[in-house]
Protein backbone atom coordinates (compact mmCIF):
# COMPACT_ATOMS: atom_id res chain seq x y z
CA UNK A 1 0.00 0.00 0.00
CA UNK A 2 1.08 3.65 -1.11
CA UNK A 3 -0.48 4.81 2.04
CA UNK A 4 -0.55 2.52 5.23
CA UNK A 5 -2.36 2.66 7.86
CA UNK A 6 -1.07 1.75 11.35
CA UNK A 7 -2.51 2.11 15.16
CA UNK A 8 -0.51 1.50 18.71
CA UNK A 9 -2.50 -0.22 21.31
CA UNK A 10 -0.55 0.52 24.80
CA UNK A 11 -1.69 -1.89 27.64
CA UNK A 12 -0.19 0.14 31.20
CA UNK A 13 1.06 -1.82 34.06
CA UNK A 14 0.02 -0.34 37.50
CA UNK A 15 0.64 -0.82 40.95
CA UNK A 16 -0.89 1.42 43.86
CA UNK A 17 1.47 1.19 47.15
CA UNK A 18 1.91 2.94 50.40
CA UNK A 19 4.69 4.86 51.22
CA UNK A 20 6.48 1.84 52.25
CA UNK A 21 6.17 0.20 48.90
CA UNK A 22 4.04 -2.38 49.91
CA UNK A 23 0.59 -3.33 48.22
CA UNK A 24 -1.80 -0.45 48.95
CA UNK A 25 -4.71 -1.30 46.73
CA UNK A 26 -5.25 -4.86 44.68
CA UNK A 27 -5.15 -3.90 40.45
CA UNK A 28 -8.69 -3.52 40.44
CA UNK A 29 -9.86 -1.48 42.98
CA UNK A 30 -6.72 0.93 42.09
CA UNK A 31 -7.83 0.96 38.04
CA UNK A 32 -11.30 2.02 39.72
CA UNK A 33 -10.52 5.05 41.20
CA UNK A 34 -8.03 5.72 38.23
CA UNK A 35 -11.23 5.57 36.32
CA UNK A 36 -13.21 7.60 38.10
CA UNK A 37 -13.38 10.84 36.14
CA UNK A 38 -13.73 8.64 32.75
CA UNK A 39 -16.90 6.92 33.94
CA UNK A 40 -18.45 10.01 35.61
CA UNK A 41 -18.08 11.44 32.37
CA UNK A 42 -19.10 8.53 29.66
CA UNK A 43 -20.73 6.03 32.35
CA UNK A 44 -18.08 3.58 30.96
CA UNK A 45 -15.35 2.68 31.66
CA UNK A 46 -14.92 1.89 27.46
CA UNK A 47 -14.88 5.83 25.49
CA UNK A 48 -13.42 7.25 22.71
CA UNK A 49 -11.92 10.56 23.05
CA UNK A 50 -11.92 13.56 20.97
CA UNK A 51 -8.68 12.34 19.40
CA UNK A 52 -10.60 9.68 18.24
CA UNK A 53 -8.51 6.78 20.30
CA UNK A 54 -9.83 4.81 22.82
CA UNK A 55 -9.24 4.25 26.48
CA UNK A 56 -10.66 1.82 28.45
CA UNK A 57 -10.03 -0.97 31.19
CA UNK A 58 -8.83 -4.31 29.88
CA UNK A 59 -8.38 -8.02 31.08
CA UNK A 60 -6.36 -7.64 34.35
CA UNK A 61 -7.30 -4.10 35.34
CA UNK A 62 -4.68 -2.94 32.63
CA UNK A 63 -5.62 0.54 31.22
CA UNK A 64 -5.20 1.04 27.85
CA UNK A 65 -4.82 3.46 25.49
CA UNK A 66 -5.11 2.90 21.67
CA UNK A 67 -4.66 5.55 18.76
CA UNK A 68 -6.53 6.51 16.07
CA UNK A 69 -5.77 5.48 12.70
CA UNK A 70 -3.02 7.28 11.36
CA UNK A 71 -0.94 7.24 7.90
CA UNK A 72 2.25 9.31 9.73
CA UNK A 73 4.41 7.62 12.33
CA UNK A 74 5.31 10.52 13.41
CA UNK A 75 1.72 11.70 13.79
CA UNK A 76 1.05 8.11 15.61
CA UNK A 77 3.76 8.74 18.38
CA UNK A 78 2.02 12.09 19.40
CA UNK A 79 -0.64 10.40 19.83
CA UNK A 80 0.97 7.37 21.43
CA UNK A 81 2.73 9.78 23.68
CA UNK A 82 -0.55 12.09 24.34
CA UNK A 83 -2.13 8.92 25.35
CA UNK A 84 0.34 8.88 28.30
CA UNK A 85 -0.07 12.40 29.33
CA UNK A 86 -3.88 11.67 29.61
CA UNK A 87 -2.81 8.73 31.90
CA UNK A 88 -0.73 10.39 33.67
CA UNK A 89 -3.41 13.28 34.26
CA UNK A 90 -5.64 10.34 35.65
CA UNK A 91 -2.50 8.92 37.61
CA UNK A 92 -2.04 12.56 39.13
CA UNK A 93 -6.11 13.24 39.98
CA UNK A 94 -6.39 9.73 41.71
CA UNK A 95 -3.26 10.29 44.06
CA UNK A 96 -4.37 13.91 45.05
CA UNK A 97 -8.09 12.10 46.03
CA UNK A 98 -6.04 9.84 47.82
CA UNK A 99 -4.05 12.38 49.50
CA UNK A 100 -7.33 14.81 50.33
CA UNK A 101 -8.66 11.29 52.14
CA UNK A 102 -5.78 11.29 53.54
CA UNK A 103 -5.27 7.50 52.33
CA UNK A 104 -1.47 6.07 52.26
CA UNK A 105 -1.54 5.41 48.55
CA UNK A 106 -0.05 6.06 45.11
CA UNK A 107 -0.74 5.04 41.82
CA UNK A 108 2.39 4.30 39.35
CA UNK A 109 1.28 3.66 35.92
CA UNK A 110 4.14 1.60 33.82
CA UNK A 111 4.67 1.37 30.48
CA UNK A 112 6.00 -1.74 30.16
CA UNK A 113 5.29 -5.63 29.34
CA UNK A 114 6.00 -7.53 32.60
CA UNK A 115 5.62 -7.74 35.90
CA UNK A 116 7.31 -9.41 39.20
CA UNK A 117 5.77 -12.32 38.53
CA UNK A 118 6.37 -12.59 34.95
CA UNK A 119 3.54 -12.13 33.70
CA UNK A 120 3.10 -9.99 30.56
CA UNK A 121 1.07 -7.51 28.66
CA UNK A 122 1.38 -6.06 25.60
CA UNK A 123 1.70 -3.10 23.09
CA UNK A 124 -0.11 -4.26 20.04
CA UNK A 125 0.57 -2.91 16.28
CA UNK A 126 -1.94 -2.89 14.24
CA UNK A 127 -1.09 -2.28 9.95
CA UNK A 128 -3.81 -2.23 7.58
CA UNK A 129 -2.82 -4.31 4.44
CA UNK A 130 -4.33 -5.14 1.14
CA UNK A 131 -7.07 -8.23 1.69
CA UNK A 132 -5.50 -9.08 -2.02
CA UNK A 133 -2.33 -9.62 -1.14
CA UNK A 134 -1.44 -13.33 0.01
CA UNK A 135 -1.72 -13.27 3.90
CA UNK A 136 -0.56 -16.82 4.06
CA UNK A 137 2.88 -15.76 2.54
CA UNK A 138 3.27 -12.50 4.58
CA UNK A 139 4.17 -14.05 8.15
CA UNK A 140 7.00 -16.15 6.37
CA UNK A 141 8.63 -13.20 5.19
CA UNK A 142 8.02 -10.96 7.86
CA UNK A 143 9.34 -13.05 10.92
CA UNK A 144 12.76 -12.80 10.44
CA UNK A 145 12.47 -9.29 10.24
CA UNK A 146 10.08 -9.33 13.74
CA UNK A 147 12.64 -11.74 15.73
CA UNK A 148 15.62 -9.64 15.14
CA UNK A 149 14.40 -5.81 14.89
CA UNK A 150 14.86 -6.45 18.77
CA UNK A 151 18.13 -5.31 18.07
CA UNK A 152 16.44 -1.53 16.91
CA UNK A 153 13.66 -1.05 18.72
CA UNK A 154 13.67 -3.52 21.79
CA UNK A 155 13.36 -1.52 25.20
CA UNK A 156 16.11 -3.79 26.63
CA UNK A 157 15.86 -4.98 29.89
CA UNK A 158 17.47 -7.78 32.66
CA UNK A 159 16.67 -11.43 32.54
CA UNK A 160 17.32 -14.61 35.03
CA UNK A 161 18.64 -17.63 33.13
CA UNK A 162 17.54 -20.76 34.91
CA UNK A 163 20.88 -21.05 36.39
CA UNK A 164 20.24 -18.14 38.46
CA UNK A 165 22.39 -15.72 36.82
CA UNK A 166 21.14 -12.22 35.12
CA UNK A 167 22.38 -10.72 32.38
CA UNK A 168 21.10 -7.51 30.04
CA UNK A 169 19.24 -8.67 26.73
CA UNK A 170 17.49 -6.55 24.27
CA UNK A 171 13.68 -7.68 25.01
CA UNK A 172 12.42 -8.83 27.58
CA UNK A 173 9.10 -9.63 26.06
CA UNK A 174 11.16 -12.11 23.92
CA UNK A 175 10.77 -14.69 26.47
CA UNK A 176 7.24 -14.09 26.49
CA UNK A 177 6.69 -15.78 22.83
CA UNK A 178 5.79 -19.27 22.00
CA UNK A 179 4.55 -19.24 18.86
CA UNK A 180 5.15 -17.77 15.19
CA UNK A 181 1.88 -17.17 14.53
CA UNK A 182 -1.58 -18.03 16.06
CA UNK A 183 -5.27 -16.36 17.08
CA UNK A 184 -3.91 -16.65 20.44
CA UNK A 185 -3.19 -13.80 22.69
CA UNK A 186 -2.10 -15.20 26.34
CA UNK A 187 -1.62 -18.58 26.90
CA UNK A 188 0.35 -19.39 23.82
CA UNK A 189 1.55 -15.86 22.42
CA UNK A 190 2.39 -15.68 19.19
CA UNK A 191 4.54 -12.91 17.38
CA UNK A 192 1.55 -12.03 14.66
CA UNK A 193 -1.67 -12.77 16.09
CA UNK A 194 -4.45 -13.69 13.40
CA UNK A 195 -6.96 -11.88 14.50
CA UNK A 196 -8.45 -9.94 11.57
CA UNK A 197 -10.74 -7.18 13.13
CA UNK A 198 -9.63 -4.76 9.64
CA UNK A 199 -12.19 -2.29 11.35
CA UNK A 200 -13.23 -1.20 7.93
CA UNK A 201 -14.48 -3.19 4.33
CA UNK A 202 -13.62 -6.83 4.81
CA UNK A 203 -13.35 -6.86 1.15
CA UNK A 204 -10.91 -4.63 1.01
CA UNK A 205 -8.40 -4.42 4.05
CA UNK A 206 -7.15 -7.05 6.46
CA UNK A 207 -5.37 -6.44 9.81
CA UNK A 208 -2.24 -7.29 10.50
CA UNK A 209 -2.05 -7.48 14.46
CA UNK A 210 1.84 -7.71 15.41
CA UNK A 211 2.19 -8.36 19.27
CA UNK A 212 5.79 -9.33 19.53
CA UNK A 213 6.75 -5.27 20.17
CA UNK A 214 8.03 -4.30 23.69
CA UNK A 215 6.42 -0.84 24.92
CA UNK A 216 8.57 1.61 23.50
CA UNK A 217 9.52 4.88 26.04
CA UNK A 218 11.67 7.21 23.73
CA UNK A 219 10.36 8.45 20.87
CA UNK A 220 12.64 7.09 18.02
CA UNK A 221 12.36 3.43 19.46
CA UNK A 222 8.29 4.16 18.76
CA UNK A 223 9.21 5.53 15.25
CA UNK A 224 11.31 3.15 14.07
CA UNK A 225 8.99 0.29 15.26
CA UNK A 226 6.24 1.63 12.72
CA UNK A 227 8.60 3.06 10.04
CA UNK A 228 10.59 -0.09 9.10
CA UNK A 229 8.00 -2.52 9.91
CA UNK A 230 5.77 -0.31 7.26
CA UNK A 231 8.39 -0.51 4.40
CA UNK A 232 8.87 -4.32 5.20
CA UNK A 233 5.30 -4.77 4.64
CA UNK A 234 6.07 -2.50 1.23
CA UNK A 235 8.85 -4.88 0.48
CA UNK A 236 5.89 -7.61 0.46
CA UNK A 237 3.76 -6.16 -1.15
CA UNK A 238 6.12 -5.61 -4.04
CA UNK A 239 7.03 -8.79 -4.32
CA UNK A 240 10.50 -8.35 -4.49
CA UNK A 241 11.23 -10.06 -0.96
CA UNK A 242 12.21 -13.15 -2.16
CA UNK A 243 15.67 -13.32 -1.18
CA UNK A 244 15.00 -12.69 2.64
CA UNK A 245 16.48 -15.64 4.83
CA UNK A 246 14.21 -18.03 6.62
CA UNK A 247 15.04 -18.97 9.90
CA UNK A 248 14.86 -22.38 11.37
CA UNK A 249 12.98 -21.93 14.53
CA UNK A 250 11.32 -18.95 15.11
CA UNK A 251 11.39 -19.02 18.61
CA UNK A 252 14.31 -20.46 19.82
CA UNK A 253 16.22 -17.92 17.56
CA UNK A 254 13.79 -14.81 19.18
CA UNK A 255 15.29 -15.95 22.23
CA UNK A 256 18.88 -16.05 21.52
CA UNK A 257 18.87 -12.41 19.79
CA UNK A 258 17.90 -11.43 22.52
CA UNK A 259 20.73 -12.61 24.51
CA UNK A 260 23.40 -11.21 22.30
CA UNK A 261 24.47 -7.59 22.01
CA UNK A 262 26.71 -8.56 19.88
CA UNK A 263 24.11 -9.03 17.17
CA UNK A 264 26.99 -11.24 15.37
CA UNK A 265 25.44 -15.38 16.53
CA UNK A 266 24.51 -17.21 13.74
CA UNK A 267 20.89 -18.28 13.83
CA UNK A 268 20.30 -21.55 11.81
CA UNK A 269 18.42 -20.89 8.90
CA UNK A 270 16.11 -23.10 6.44
CA UNK A 271 18.16 -25.05 4.04
CA UNK A 272 21.17 -25.43 6.35
CA UNK A 273 23.04 -21.73 6.06
CA UNK A 274 23.34 -19.56 9.07
CA UNK A 275 22.35 -15.94 9.54
CA UNK A 276 23.66 -13.10 12.56
CA UNK A 277 20.55 -10.86 13.57
CA UNK A 278 22.36 -7.89 12.51
CA UNK A 279 23.07 -9.81 9.04
CA UNK A 280 19.18 -10.04 9.12
CA UNK A 281 18.28 -6.56 9.50
CA UNK A 282 21.06 -5.77 7.08
CA UNK A 283 19.41 -7.99 4.25
CA UNK A 284 15.87 -6.05 4.76
CA UNK A 285 17.77 -2.30 5.08
CA UNK A 286 18.98 -3.49 1.79
CA UNK A 287 15.80 -5.12 0.07
CA UNK A 288 13.68 -2.05 1.37
CA UNK A 289 15.69 0.83 0.27
CA UNK A 290 14.71 1.02 -3.10
CA UNK A 291 11.22 1.44 -1.87
CA UNK A 292 11.62 4.52 0.24
CA UNK A 293 10.46 7.63 -0.36
CA UNK A 294 12.84 10.25 -0.45
CA UNK A 295 10.95 11.77 2.61
CA UNK A 296 12.20 8.29 4.51
CA UNK A 297 15.61 8.29 4.07
CA UNK A 298 16.00 9.58 7.94
CA UNK A 299 13.96 5.98 8.32
CA UNK A 300 17.23 4.59 6.03
CA UNK A 301 19.74 6.87 8.04
CA UNK A 302 18.09 5.73 11.45
CA UNK A 303 17.96 2.16 10.98
CA UNK A 304 21.96 2.14 9.71
CA UNK A 305 23.08 4.10 12.62
CA UNK A 306 21.04 1.84 15.29
CA UNK A 307 22.59 -1.64 13.49
CA UNK A 308 25.93 0.27 13.27
CA UNK A 309 25.45 0.80 17.11
CA UNK A 310 25.49 -2.75 17.45
CA UNK A 311 28.10 -3.73 14.86
CA UNK A 312 30.88 -1.42 16.09
CA UNK A 313 29.72 -1.31 19.78
CA UNK A 314 30.11 2.18 20.01
CA UNK A 315 27.13 3.42 21.84
CA UNK A 316 27.48 7.09 21.91
CA UNK A 317 24.08 7.83 19.43
CA UNK A 318 22.13 4.54 20.45
CA UNK A 319 22.77 5.10 24.72
CA UNK A 320 20.60 8.82 23.75
CA UNK A 321 18.50 7.79 21.54
CA UNK A 322 16.93 3.94 21.65
CA UNK A 323 15.48 2.17 24.87
CA UNK A 324 17.48 -0.70 24.84
CA UNK A 325 20.95 1.33 24.66
CA UNK A 326 19.40 4.03 27.15
CA UNK A 327 18.55 1.54 29.98
CA UNK A 328 21.98 -0.40 28.97
CA UNK A 329 23.41 2.31 30.23
CA UNK A 330 21.87 3.30 32.94
CA UNK A 331 21.91 -0.52 33.93
CA UNK A 332 25.48 -0.64 33.68
CA UNK A 333 26.13 2.92 35.60
CA UNK A 334 23.77 2.00 38.46
CA UNK A 335 24.84 -1.60 38.76
CA UNK A 336 28.78 -0.43 38.81
CA UNK A 337 27.98 2.36 41.60
CA UNK A 338 26.48 0.07 43.94
CA UNK A 339 28.49 -3.14 42.80
CA UNK A 340 25.35 -4.67 41.76
CA UNK A 341 24.55 -7.56 40.67
CA UNK A 342 22.09 -7.61 38.06
CA UNK A 343 19.32 -9.58 39.63
CA UNK A 344 19.16 -6.92 42.52
CA UNK A 345 15.45 -6.00 43.21
CA UNK A 346 17.23 -1.85 42.71
CA UNK A 347 17.77 -3.18 39.16
CA UNK A 348 14.36 -4.14 38.47
CA UNK A 349 13.20 -1.06 40.33
CA UNK A 350 15.23 1.14 38.55
CA UNK A 351 13.98 -0.38 34.68
CA UNK A 352 9.98 -0.29 36.36
CA UNK A 353 11.27 4.01 37.15
CA UNK A 354 12.21 4.12 33.27
CA UNK A 355 8.99 2.99 32.09
CA UNK A 356 7.00 5.37 34.88
CA UNK A 357 4.93 7.60 32.78
CA UNK A 358 4.78 10.53 35.74
CA UNK A 359 6.14 13.27 34.13
CA UNK A 360 7.69 14.66 37.15
CA UNK A 361 8.88 11.70 38.65
CA UNK A 362 9.71 8.59 35.99
CA UNK A 363 13.32 8.53 34.58
CA UNK A 364 12.56 8.64 30.95
CA UNK A 365 11.12 11.69 31.54
CA UNK A 366 14.28 12.87 33.14
CA UNK A 367 16.58 11.82 30.90
CA UNK A 368 14.16 13.20 28.31
CA UNK A 369 14.58 16.95 29.83
CA UNK A 370 18.47 16.08 30.40
CA UNK A 371 19.14 15.64 26.64
CA UNK A 372 19.95 11.76 27.57
CA UNK A 373 16.74 10.54 25.63
CA UNK A 374 15.12 11.72 22.65
CA UNK A 375 12.42 14.61 22.24
CA UNK A 376 11.49 14.87 18.64
CA UNK A 377 8.29 16.04 18.71
CA UNK A 378 7.84 19.82 20.37
CA UNK A 379 6.05 19.41 23.19
CA UNK A 380 3.07 21.72 21.12
CA UNK A 381 2.07 18.91 18.78
CA UNK A 382 1.90 16.23 21.91
CA UNK A 383 -0.37 18.01 23.83
CA UNK A 384 -2.13 19.01 20.14
CA UNK A 385 -2.73 14.99 20.01
CA UNK A 386 -4.46 15.06 23.14
CA UNK A 387 -7.78 16.96 21.94
CA UNK A 388 -7.15 16.68 18.05
CA UNK A 389 -7.42 13.27 16.10
CA UNK A 390 -5.01 12.99 12.73
CA UNK A 391 -7.08 14.78 10.23
CA UNK A 392 -5.74 12.22 7.26
CA UNK A 393 -7.52 9.50 8.28
CA UNK A 394 -11.32 8.35 9.21
CA UNK A 395 -10.22 9.41 12.69
CA UNK A 396 -10.72 13.20 12.03
CA UNK A 397 -14.34 12.21 11.30
CA UNK A 398 -14.65 10.38 14.21
CA UNK A 399 -12.91 13.43 16.55
CA UNK A 400 -15.19 15.92 14.86
CA UNK A 401 -18.18 13.90 15.82
CA UNK A 402 -16.91 13.24 19.71
CA UNK A 403 -15.87 16.81 19.90
CA UNK A 404 -19.34 18.21 18.66
CA UNK A 405 -21.15 16.07 21.03
CA UNK A 406 -19.02 16.41 24.25
CA UNK A 407 -19.28 20.53 23.59
CA UNK A 408 -23.37 19.93 22.73
CA UNK A 409 -23.12 17.84 25.95
CA UNK A 410 -25.07 15.34 23.79
CA UNK A 411 -25.20 11.63 24.55
CA UNK A 412 -23.29 9.45 22.10
CA UNK A 413 -21.64 6.32 21.48
CA UNK A 414 -18.49 5.44 19.20
CA UNK A 415 -16.21 2.87 17.63
CA UNK A 416 -13.42 2.55 15.14
CA UNK A 417 -16.42 2.42 12.40
CA UNK A 418 -19.12 3.42 13.68
CA UNK A 419 -21.10 6.62 15.38
CA UNK A 420 -24.43 7.55 16.61
CA UNK A 421 -26.68 8.98 19.24
CA UNK A 422 -27.69 7.79 22.41
CA UNK A 423 -31.65 8.03 21.62
CA UNK A 424 -34.03 5.18 20.62
CA UNK A 425 -34.41 5.15 16.69
CA UNK A 426 -30.93 6.88 16.45
CA UNK A 427 -29.21 5.80 13.16
CA UNK A 428 -25.58 4.55 13.26
CA UNK A 429 -23.12 6.45 10.51
CA UNK A 430 -20.92 4.15 9.09
CA UNK A 431 -18.03 4.91 7.71
CA UNK A 432 -16.29 2.19 6.80
CA UNK A 433 -12.95 2.90 4.13
CA UNK A 434 -10.44 3.93 7.09
CA UNK A 435 -8.87 6.39 4.91
CA UNK A 436 -11.96 8.45 4.43
CA UNK A 437 -11.75 11.98 5.71
CA UNK A 438 -15.17 13.54 4.74
CA UNK A 439 -18.86 11.98 4.47
CA UNK A 440 -21.70 14.05 4.21
CA UNK A 441 -23.33 11.46 6.51
CA UNK A 442 -21.11 12.65 9.41
CA UNK A 443 -21.74 16.19 8.39
CA UNK A 444 -25.74 15.39 9.26
CA UNK A 445 -25.10 13.54 12.39
CA UNK A 446 -22.57 16.40 13.56
CA UNK A 447 -25.43 19.31 12.47
CA UNK A 448 -27.97 17.08 14.66
CA UNK A 449 -25.68 16.93 17.57
CA UNK A 450 -25.82 20.74 17.60
CA UNK A 451 -29.14 21.43 16.95
CA UNK A 452 -30.20 19.28 20.19
CA UNK A 453 -27.07 20.39 22.08
CA UNK A 454 -27.23 22.05 25.97
CA UNK A 455 -27.55 18.50 27.98
CA UNK A 456 -25.40 16.71 29.99
CA UNK A 457 -23.61 14.58 27.32
CA UNK A 458 -21.80 11.05 27.98
CA UNK A 459 -19.68 9.30 25.77
CA UNK A 460 -19.56 5.56 25.81
CA UNK A 461 -18.13 3.14 23.29
CA UNK A 462 -20.07 0.53 22.24
CA UNK A 463 -19.72 -2.68 24.15
CA UNK A 464 -16.42 -4.30 22.89
CA UNK B 1 3.55 17.13 11.93
CA UNK B 2 7.12 19.37 12.98
CA UNK B 3 9.92 17.78 14.57
CA UNK B 4 13.46 17.91 15.17
CA UNK B 5 15.89 16.56 13.27
CA UNK B 6 16.73 13.26 14.12
CA UNK B 7 20.22 13.78 13.30
CA UNK B 8 20.83 17.62 13.35
CA UNK B 9 20.75 20.20 16.37
CA UNK B 10 18.78 18.87 19.42
CA UNK B 11 19.70 18.44 23.38
CA UNK B 12 21.19 15.52 22.91
CA UNK B 13 23.58 16.89 19.83
CA UNK B 14 24.24 20.33 22.57
CA UNK B 15 25.12 17.66 25.28
CA UNK B 16 28.10 16.45 22.75
CA UNK B 17 29.37 19.49 21.37
CA UNK B 18 29.71 20.71 24.83
CA UNK B 19 31.63 17.30 26.12
CA UNK B 20 33.71 17.41 23.27
CA UNK B 21 34.86 21.08 22.48
CA UNK B 22 34.01 23.00 25.58
CA UNK B 23 36.03 24.24 27.97
CA UNK B 24 36.87 22.55 31.12
CA UNK B 25 34.18 24.50 33.74
CA UNK B 26 31.26 23.04 30.93
CA UNK B 27 32.88 19.52 30.88
CA UNK B 28 32.69 19.82 34.58
CA UNK B 29 29.05 20.62 34.76
CA UNK B 30 27.93 17.99 32.42
CA UNK B 31 30.38 15.54 34.85
CA UNK B 32 28.12 16.99 37.53
CA UNK B 33 24.62 16.44 35.58
CA UNK B 34 25.23 12.82 35.49
CA UNK B 35 26.34 12.43 38.96
CA UNK B 36 22.58 14.79 39.54
CA UNK B 37 21.31 11.85 37.35
CA UNK B 38 22.31 8.82 39.15
CA UNK B 39 21.69 11.18 42.84
CA UNK B 40 18.10 11.03 41.57
CA UNK B 41 17.68 7.66 40.86
CA UNK B 42 19.37 6.60 44.07
CA UNK B 43 16.95 8.73 45.91
CA UNK B 44 14.93 6.55 44.27
CA UNK B 45 16.18 2.92 44.64
CA UNK B 46 16.88 3.65 48.20
CA UNK B 47 13.05 3.70 49.11
CA UNK B 48 12.07 0.59 49.63
CA UNK B 49 12.98 -0.80 46.07
CA UNK B 50 12.12 -4.77 47.06
CA UNK B 51 8.80 -4.00 48.66
CA UNK B 52 8.30 -1.96 45.41
CA UNK B 53 8.43 -4.77 42.72
CA UNK B 54 7.17 -7.53 44.94
CA UNK B 55 3.82 -5.47 45.00
CA UNK B 56 4.07 -4.86 41.09
CA UNK B 57 1.66 -8.31 40.39
CA UNK B 58 -0.97 -7.85 37.65
CA UNK B 59 -2.21 -11.38 36.22
CA UNK B 60 -3.93 -11.73 32.99
CA UNK B 61 -3.29 -8.78 30.35
CA UNK B 62 -3.65 -9.03 26.45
Amino acid sequence: MERRIGGLETEFGLVCVRGDGTRALEPEAAARELFKPVVAKGRSSNVFLRNAARLYLDVGSHPEYATAECDDWWELVAQDRAGERLLAELMAQANARFAERGEDARIHLLKNNVDHEGNAFGSHENYLVDRRGEFTRLPRILLPFLVTRQIVTGAGGVVTEADGTSRFVFSRRSDHMFEAVSSATTRTRPLINTRDEPHGDPNRFRRLHVIVGDSTMSEVSTWLRFATTDLVLRLIESGRAADVPELEDTISSIRAVSRDLSGIEPLPLEGGRTASALQVQQRYLDLVAPLARPEEHEVLETWQRALDAVLTGDRSWASRTLDWAIKEKMVGQVAQRHALDLGDPRIERLDLAYHDIDPAQGLHASLQRRGLAPRVLADADVEAARTTAPTSTRAHLRGRFIAAAEDAGVDHVADWTTMRLVRQGAMPVSVMDPFATTSSQVDALIERVRAEGGGQGTNAAHPA
Amino acid sequence: MSQQSLHGSGPSDDENSSEETAAGGQVFASAQGADDLLDEIDSVLESNSEEFVRSFVQKGGQ
